[in-house]
């Protein structure tokens, strides 16, 4: 009925301008939302108008930074790219996306899609949009209401991908034990990136360990080389599943106390020297995840690196703002692997910082805040005379001060303030020249209103010291 | 002094946060100027339970209890020794479960537990789910614990006492009233949060229950809980009003 699809593209076009208007521009699965609610199927009148087909990214965490690579090596690979850039990756966020470039008789122009899409949606968008491609991060574990639930929530992923056509392509993590299983389950043609398990990237945190049984005989999993969470070098002794020889791999790591990561990307007898502007091993996993994917596609490594090596993290995770001559870095942090990178970010440089840390327990954060004792705070006290202040905020602002002082921070340096305004006040008016504020996803937004309210947000900032973790 | 804690499995057994309990207990003793020794023990490790001050036994999820029940089978009677003469543990969850009976599946098929206490669970249809209060009695001493609750077994603790009363919350099965389960000097708890950060009052006793098995009398230094306090009461408040 394309009367029906033409009334739910114009709504929610006149939807966009007027939350435009009213200043309420977080709204970003507001438009999507009508539209759906008009004419549930849109997105099929879209799908045909990819014309070379969409590329899905799913899994935990880093599926914003990666979809925002992939689609700007596509774009300066000169190709017209579809990207829910802003991270609504929902089935109301993606229809938002095409509906604000579609023209106003429902047309869109574009090479590819890139979508980001959110593990729990992915059944149901991949009903209305069929990939050509799935890129898979990892899966770590989420919220700690859900996480019964991770072992679901993959066998649903996997599930979906298996009605998929037979020519499917993944892009998978061979270091996530729990992401490389998937393509012995689907069949589907398989390429693999990760990073050489070397001994002086193994990490230490080892508290939010996920997968430590084969996922297919259930024997304990072994590591030779472990890096964060469950990736690295993994074994089951028993049926023989191991991590598989990546095809695309990254040897000649350099990330420990630096705002960048250096790597040599290998594939086959070839290599290229990657300068990523952003820092953290996840950073780097991002980046392997678009290349590879882009490589499969077609595009001229060298194209690829160049993009990624001047990439620039989106606003949005990750903010930044100028309160007098002090610097702000806001950051969203949802789990406890995004939270324990955020921390090792933190570590980097040599500044004296204060820490706002916001947590709520709204369905969206998680309702049971136990999952900040698998947080490592105690990593802060091996730069402990470089944090000043530990301000915590939020509803569950005791609980934070609480898990602190246990981390072994001193309880002269913490305090509670539930009022975000004071909260805030409090952070900007210390002797410190940088203030980092980490906050759960329905604290964010209320801090980020206050400090935009009060300081000037900076564009892009000229390290990226503490991208997005998510 | 020194005091030796062992945490059960803590690379299968770490739900929800639960090794902050035993961060709680060490931080509280050492804040007291003794010394404590962690032991983790995995899978095989060896372990002699006479040896220890405080045990530790936190949840996992399903996929890892059968791994768990046959290693712990090897185990069962020299742990039984040890809380027969009152080795203090503190079981949460998952670890709960296993200590009782059995274990009823939905299917009606009874997964037998260590039998050392009176209790049994059994599969419900829903989780009980939130944020929890509970009233129980500490050394004579009323006090309000607070947690968060998330599992899908009801225990039923027959003649057992219990930790507390239910105030706010499910506990034990959402039925009976109680929460949790007392028996010598064996705590069993579905609360999270984790437990002991929150809830001074109960840490603390259990190391003197601790420190009175070794054979010390001694008064426990008062802490500075105000940040323990005011984040129990917090949820006290929220919960109860
Ligand atoms: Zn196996």
């Amino acid at each position: 009925m394309i009367f029906r699809f033409l009334l739910a593209l114009w709504l929610a076009k006149i939807a966009m301008v007027m939350s435009k208007l009213t200043g309420k521009g977080r709204g970003s699965s507001l438009p999507g939302m009508l539209a759906l609610r008009i004419c549930p199927d849109i997105l099929k009148h879209y799908s045909s108008q990819t014309g070379r087909g969409a590329i899905m990214i799913t899994g935990t965490n880093g599926k914003t930074t990666t979809s925002n690579m992939l689609a700007g090596a596509l774009e300066h690979a000169g190709y017209k790219v579809i990207n829910n850039r802003e991270g609504a990756n929902l089935l109301t966020g993606i229809v938002t996306s095409f509906i604000k470039i579609s023209s106003f008789t429902g047309k869109v122009s574009c090479d590819y899609a890139v979508l980001e899409v959110d593990e729990a949606a992915f059944p149901v968008v991949i009903k209305w949009i069929q990939p050509r491609m799935v890129t898979i991060t990892n899966f770590f574990r989420d919220q700690l209401d859900r996480y019964g639930e991770l072992d679901t929530t993959i066998s649903k992923v996997v599930g979906a991908l298996k009605k998929l056509s037979a020519d499917t392509q993944l892009v998978l993590n061979s270091d996530d034990p729990l992401v490389a299983k998937i393509a012995a389950e689907t069949g589907y043609q398989t390429t693999y990136y990760g990073i050489r398990p070397a001994a002086e990237i193994s990490g230490r945190a080892s508290y939010s360990r996920e997968a430590k049984f084969c996922p297919f005989c259930s024997e304990a999993l072994t590591y030779a080389v472990y890096i964060y969470s469950q990736l690295g070098d993994y074994k089951c002794p028993n049926c023989g599943f191991t991590r598989p020889v990546p095809d695309i791999e990254a040897a000649s790591v350099r990330h420990r106390q630096a705002k960048t990561v250096g790597a040599v990307i290998r594939s086959g007898s070839s290599e290229w020297r990657l300068e990523l502007p952003v820092q953290g091993l996840y950073n780097l996993y991002n980046a392997l995840a678009a290349f590879t994917a882009s490589i499969k596609l077609g595009l001229k490594p060298e194209v690829v690196i160049a993009s990624l090596n001047r990439y620039l993290p989106v606003t949005g995770r990750m903010e930044t703002f100028k309160y007098k001559n002090k610097k702000v870095i806001l950051a969203l942090v949802k789990n406890p692997t995004g939270f324990n990178q955020a921390l090792d970010g933190l570590l980097v440089g040599d500044e004296e910082q204060d820490l706002l840390i916001a947590i709520n327990d709204n369905d969206a954060d998680g309702r049971d805040v136990s999952w900040l004792w698998d947080v490592d705070f105690e990593i802060l006290l091996e730069r402990q005379e470089r944090f000043k202040r530990f301000i915590c905020t939020g509803q569950r602002a005791e609980d934070m001060a609480v898990r602190l002082k246990y981390a072994g921070v001193s309880v002269a340096q913490i305090s509670i303030e539930k009022d975000y305004n004071l909260a805030i006040q409090a952070a900007l008016s210390g002797e410190c020249q940088v203030i980092s504020m980490l906050a759960t996803y329905t604290a964010v937004w209320p801090v980020e209103k206050i400090l935009s309210g009060m300081s000037e947000r900076v564009k892009f900032s000229e390290d990226h010291g503490m991208s997005s973790v998510s | 002094m020194k005091i030796t804690v062992c945490h059960l499995y803590p690379d299968l057994l770490n739900l929800y946060g639960d090794r902050g309990n035993v961060l709680a207990f060490v931080q509280r003793c050492r804040w007291r100027g003794w010394q404590v020794e962690v032991m983790e023990v995995n899978l095989g490790d060896p372990v002699n339970f006479a040896d220890v001050d405080f045990l530790f036994i936190g949840g996992g999820s399903d996929r890892e209890q059968n791994l768990i029940a046959a290693d712990m089978g090897k185990r069962v009677e020299n742990l039984n020794r040890a809380i027969e003469n009152k080795l203090v543990v503190l079981a949460i969850c998952g670890g709960y479960q296993l200590l009782g009976k059995y274990y009823r599946t939905p299917e009606g098929k009874e997964i037998p537990g260590l039998g050392l206490l009176d209790i049994y669970t059994v599969a419900g249809d829903t989780r009980l789910i939130g944020n929890v209060a509970v009233e129980a009695e500490l050394d004579s001493k009323k006090t309000m614990l607070v947690g968060f609750e998330n599992h899908g077994g009801k225990t039923f603790i027959n003649d057992t006492m219990p930790l507390g009363k239910v105030v706010s919350g499910n506990g034990n099965n959402g039925v009976d009233g109680t929460e949790g389960a007392r028996y010598k000097n064996v705590f069993c708890s579905y609360l999270h949060g984790p437990l002991l950060p929150k809830n001074p009052a109960l840490t603390d006793y259990l190391i003197s229950l601790a420190l009175e098995r070794r054979g010390y009398d001694l008064e426990l230094t008062e802490l500075d809980d105000s940040f323990e306090e005011s984040a129990n009461k917090a949820m006290v408040k929220r919960l109860i009003g």
